[in-house]
């Protein structure tokens, strides 16, 4: 569960976040969407704990990432629009890696690797170095060793750039699938598609304020109008 | 999950980049044997030159009756103290680079490791790396110091320990200091400082150094208050509290054979390298979060009392109000619009990287503090002989300077270009034009300055007017070569993968330009002084033009060619 109150981030004169108050409950997969320099990436910095909120505060399944943030990152997987990854490993040394990092034991990291590999198609390039992989596959090494730790909650920032529409595809059902399975699914895109497929609920950042938070059919009730693109336009153009 | 018994995270962070570095050495060995080889032999041969060159200095110093002692030992001081600062220095910028510019730093911050361990990671991470070069460049002068001294085999194991102790504090106190200019000093307020910081160092270095008046009556009656006296501006090197001060002692005394005073200063050491360990492994990883966070969270503001400094925010057409920058270039009316654009877009990249600059005002502050106290040397040289070696070395001195420069900042400059050719690569300007225009830059500037660098110590030596003009003339045409050499050679050998411009100069192209730079500088030099027509004997006129044809073909041919290389290199480029 992801609880976000009255969460404000200022960079020097610049508000990026404004006041947002926000709880995504275990088992929803939500998306957060706005246009550019909206503040969701701010938004999801602060909640990975990379940054410090100027006020307010994010807790992640019940931990608050600012007082104890090991407790709340071992609970987490989060992926960044660029993600780091060691490019003189190859993917199976990442994700021991990483593993370890998350105290994972041998045979379950080994075991979770491959049947994460295996659907993201990974298996050609297990002992390749890092930095001989395109950007796409790279994103997808990623996202394997943030999933690999069974996380209680899932903070992806834009993770299908990059990704063929195969692995979007795929991607997309393994998010699904962990929403179902309980795991709190929290997505920032800019694919209007992304949210009207699989969002539970859609939230619409906009200068950094929360200006619309629903799911598809209340944002449509809420607006009267039946298509998210309209809606999204409608409430993040200016002189709306 | 967590059922297994974890491994401790630093544990795992050197595994992974121990795995990560020797990689890296493996590939850059496969990659060019030529390199590895190069660079093989510069480490062996500076080692044996280094030991060679300070076995002889100290033989030479230790034969002053009385003297030599006192001399080598204050040199020890004065060496341990120079490096602590040098130490200090070099962990503030490394730590601040890889505390708060890393990407690994991040990342690891978004995974269960305590921001603790992050730090101490970082830390050890920046020591390393800023210290490494240092000790390489000592090494062959302690070894030699041990070896006037006929010390016992066991000096060679205390002094590593000492050292490796010793150099625990200034890696400390540089994070300490990066952290405190991470949390409180912005970009615009970190460029004023280091420009006040250099004046400072000008202004300081030129009054500190101020000769001491000594009469031959003085030197053949009170040779000890000469000496005295002559040392006392360094006796800043004995200061107690001093690290640098321990070190000294404990490997000084260990020689003479006074081992209670080297145990003494070695446990003052460790007593000070665990208190300060202590603090730094286990009580800043909560401010290293603080001052993260803070510079993650400046974005465009700024710190208070510097927003008078700041442009007004623009609003529409305004943004696009031509700035001084912009103005300036349109001077250069005679040049192509695209082209200025170009310069200006260099200029101002360079600007607001404030490592790259600041790196080049250090270099250039200490020659200039250099030049500005030849005026209180020159009074003392009353041998043109001496006047001579002083004014062929200040040319060395700023040549040498000068490639420096040029290797570190000219060329990387194509490589540097490597993401933005979608930009430059495609536009009507062309790379063939686009390499001129940053010789043609650099080396205008590179010129102004060392020319009138040059000039000034001449003026200083009071060197006769035609003199004066054939030393400018000399840096001059070196310029337009070491400019020529570092983009001819940044353009064949480019490197676009990479985005530090520190590690792009360390590749095989980077090694090369350095060396022929500095085998350049090396054999002109000698070739001026040996066909010069007044300096060391003089030489016939004849001889004196011929030197200058060979120098002037010498020097074009190492630039154009290389020049040309790097545009036909350019012509096909494919990123």
């Amino acid at each position: 569960m992801i609880e976000i109150d009255q969460l404000t981030k200022q960079f020097g004169d610049l508000r990026a976040v404004a006041d947002i108050s926000l709880t995504v409950p275990a088992g929803e997969f939500f998306v957060i969407l706005g246009p550019n320099a909206a503040g969701k990436t701010t938004t999801i910095k602060v909640m990975a704990g990379l940054m410090k909120p100027t006020s307010g505060s994010v807790r992640i399944c019940g931990f608050d990432i600012g007082s104890s943030p090991i407790e709340a990152r071992r609970r987490m997987a989060y992926v960044p629009d660029f993600p780091f990854l060691y490019d003189k490993l190859t993917p199976t040394e990442f994700f021991q890696f990483t593993g370890k990092l998350f105290g994972m034991e041998d045979g379950a990291m080994q075991a979770e690797a491959e049947r994460l590999t295996g659907r993201f198609n990974l298996g050609e390039f297990l002992t390749k170095p890092i930095e001989d992989l395109s950007h796409g596959t790279k994103q997808r090494v990623a996202i394997v060793s943030a999933l690999m730790h069974s996380p209680e909650v899932v903070v992806f920032d834009e993770p299908m750039v990059g990704l063929d529409p195969h692995h979007t595809r795929v991607l997309k059902d393994i998010l699904r699938e962990q929403a179902d399975a309980g795991v709190t699914v929290f997505v920032s895109t800019h694919q209007l598609s992304v949210a009207e497929e699989m969002a539970d609920r859609i939230g619409i950042m906009h200068q950094g304020r929360l200006v619309a938070v629903g799911s598809h059919e209340e944002l449509q009730a809420a607006n009267r109008d039946n298509r998210l693109e309209s809606i999204f336009l409608a409430l993040t153009t200016d002189n709306a | 999950m967590n059922g297994a018994k974890p491994i401790p995270h630093w544990r795992l962070l050197a595994g992974v980049n121990h795995m990560q570095n020797w990689r890296r050495l493996k590939s850059a060995v496969a990659r060019s044997r030529l390199h590895a080889s190069l660079m093989g032999l510069f480490v062996v041969g500076y080692a044996w030159l280094a030991y060679w060159l300070f076995h002889k200095g100290l033989q030479f110093t230790s034969g002053f009756p009385g003297l030599g002692p006192v001399l080598i030992e204050r040199m020890m001081f004065l060496l341990f103290a120079f490096l602590f600062l040098l130490l200090l220095l070099s962990n503030v910028i490394i730590n601040f680079t890889n505390l708060f510019r890393n990407k690994e730093t991040q990342f690891l911050l978004s995974l269960p490791v305590p921001r603790q361990v992050v730090y101490r990671w970082k830390v050890f991470e920046s020591g390393i790396l800023a210290s490494w070069a240092f000790l390489f460049l000592i090494a062959p002068l302690v070894a030699a110091y041990g070896a006037i001294y006929n010390a016992p085999w066991h000096f060679y194991l205390v002094t590593p320990l000492f050292v490796a102790l010793f150099v625990v504090l200034p890696a400390i106190l540089g994070s300490w200091a990066a952290l405190g200019l991470a949390r409180w000093v912005d970009r615009l307020a970190f460029q004023v400082a280091v420009v006040l910081a250099v004046i400072v160092l000008i202004v300081v270095a030129s009054s500190w150094l101020q000769p001491e008046t000594v009469t031959d009556e003085m030197l053949e009656t009170r040779v000890l208050d000469v000496v005295d006296r002559l040392l006392a501006r360094t006796r800043f090197s004995l200061f107690p509290f001093l690290p640098s001060y321990w070190v000294s002692s404990g490997i000084t005394q260990w020689v003479e054979g006074a081992l209670m005073g080297t145990f003494f200063f070695g446990l003052v050491l460790l007593s000070h390298t665990l208190f300060f360990g202590y603090l730094a492994s286990t009580r800043t990883g909560g401010i290293f979060y603080g001052a993260l966070s803070a510079v993650n969270s400046r974005g465009g503001g700024t710190a208070v009392g510097w927003k008078f400094w700041k442009h007004k925010p623009a609003l529409g057409q305004a943004a696009f109000t031509p700035r001084l920058l912009d103005r300036l270039a349109k001077l250069l009316w005679w040049g192509r619009g695209d082209t200025r654009a170009l310069i200006v877009k260099d200029i101002r990249t360079f600007w607001r990287d404030a490592t790259q600059w600041g790196q080049s005002l250090i270099l250039l502050g200490l020659l200039i503090a250099y030049i500005v106290n030849l005026r209180h040397f020159s009074h003392r040289l009353t041998s043109d002989f001496w006047i001579d070696l002083t004014s062929y070395l200040n040319l060395g001195a700023c040549a040498l300077n000068l490639a420096t420069l040029t290797t570190r900042f000219v060329f990387p400059q194509i490589s540097l270009e490597g993401k933005r050719i979608w930009i430059i690569g495609m536009a009507p300007l062309g790379m063939r034009r686009t390499l001129m225009a940053k010789f043609l830059f650099s080396t205008a500037v590179s010129m102004g300055v060392t020319m009138a660098l040059v000039g000034a110590s001449c003026a200083m030596l009071s060197i006769p007017p035609g003199r004066v003009l054939y030393f400018t003339l000399t840096i001059g045409v070196m310029a337009f070569t070491l400019n020529a050499l570092a983009v001819g050679l940044g353009a064949v050998y480019p490197n676009f993968r990479e985005d530090n411009p520190s590690k792009i100069v360390s590749g095989f192209g980077g090694t090369l330009c350095l060396v022929l730079s500095f085998l350049y500088i090396v054999g002109m030099l000698s070739l001026m002084a040996a066909t010069s027509r007044w300096a060391f004997g003089g030489s016939s006129t004849v001889l004196f033009w011929l030197g200058w044809a060979v120098f002037l073909g010498g020097s074009f041919l190492l630039g154009w060619l290389p020049l040309r290389a790097g545009i036909r290199k350019m012509a096909s480029v494919e990123i």
